[in-house]
């Protein structure tokens, strides 16, 4: 009986202990006034210049051109092991012809 | 007037915790699933945060790749809950002690 109240305890006292540190340290730091982006410029349009690496981005950042490309090999294969994941084992026939189901 | 970067983290902190909690304390592989996603959107509000803070975009630009990268994960991870219905009938995370067939 306490030894089931002590586990559904812990990830409380847990939590709550991280989320204190966390605390702590965030209400503890000062950043200064953020300096926001221009009022001109598209956060959008940028957006989209970012990530396909092109030059004339009004707003500067990273080049994401090669994550973008691992991303893209990333979600295929996500695709492909989902759907061999799903897929019963002991269904040969075509998947077009629909199963038992 | 913005709101102060330290709130955001604060804010983050606090999703981060609540899908911590969810995955110490439940047993329901689903919502395994949707406290890891909560933990990943607390990183994205840390990165646009701070993309605002520094007039920066690249944190606002790989937050959009952390969003295909949880995409991907659910996909997966939806894929190996079905698997693990259709052996265990259930998706009790504590039941599925084995790895065999």
């Amino acid at each position: 009986m306490s030894d089931s109240r002590m586990s559904r305890a812990l990830p409380v006292v847990a939590t709550l202990a991280l989320f204190a540190v966390f605390a702590l340290v965030a209400l503890d730091t000062s950043f200064g006034a953020p300096s926001g982006f221009p009022a001109d410029a598209s956060v959008t349009e940028s957006i989209g210049y970012l990530m396909f690496g092109l030059e004339g981005s009004a707003i500067p950042g990273a080049n994401f051109l090669a994550a973008f490309e691992i991303i893209d090999l990333v979600l295929v294969a996500a695709l492909v092991g989902s759907v061999l994941l799903a897929r019963r084992e002991d269904d040969r026939a075509d998947p077009l012809k629909g199963g038992e189901e | 007037m913005a709101v102060e970067s330290q709130y955001y983290l604060l804010l983050s902190a606090a999703v981060f915790c609540v899908g911590l909690f969810g995955v110490l304390s439940r047993r329901n592989a689903l919502i395994f699933l949707m406290s890891v996603e909560l933990m990943l959107n607390a990183a994205n509000i840390n990165f646009v945060a701070f993309s605002y803070q520094y007039g920066n975009l690249t944190g606002q630009t790989f937050s959009l790749f952390v969003m295909a990268l949880a995409a991907a994960e659910v996909a997966v991870g939806i894929g190996i809950i079905l698997v693990l219905y259709r052996n265990f009938k259930d998706i009790d995370v504590t039941k599925a002690t084995t790895m065999r067939w």
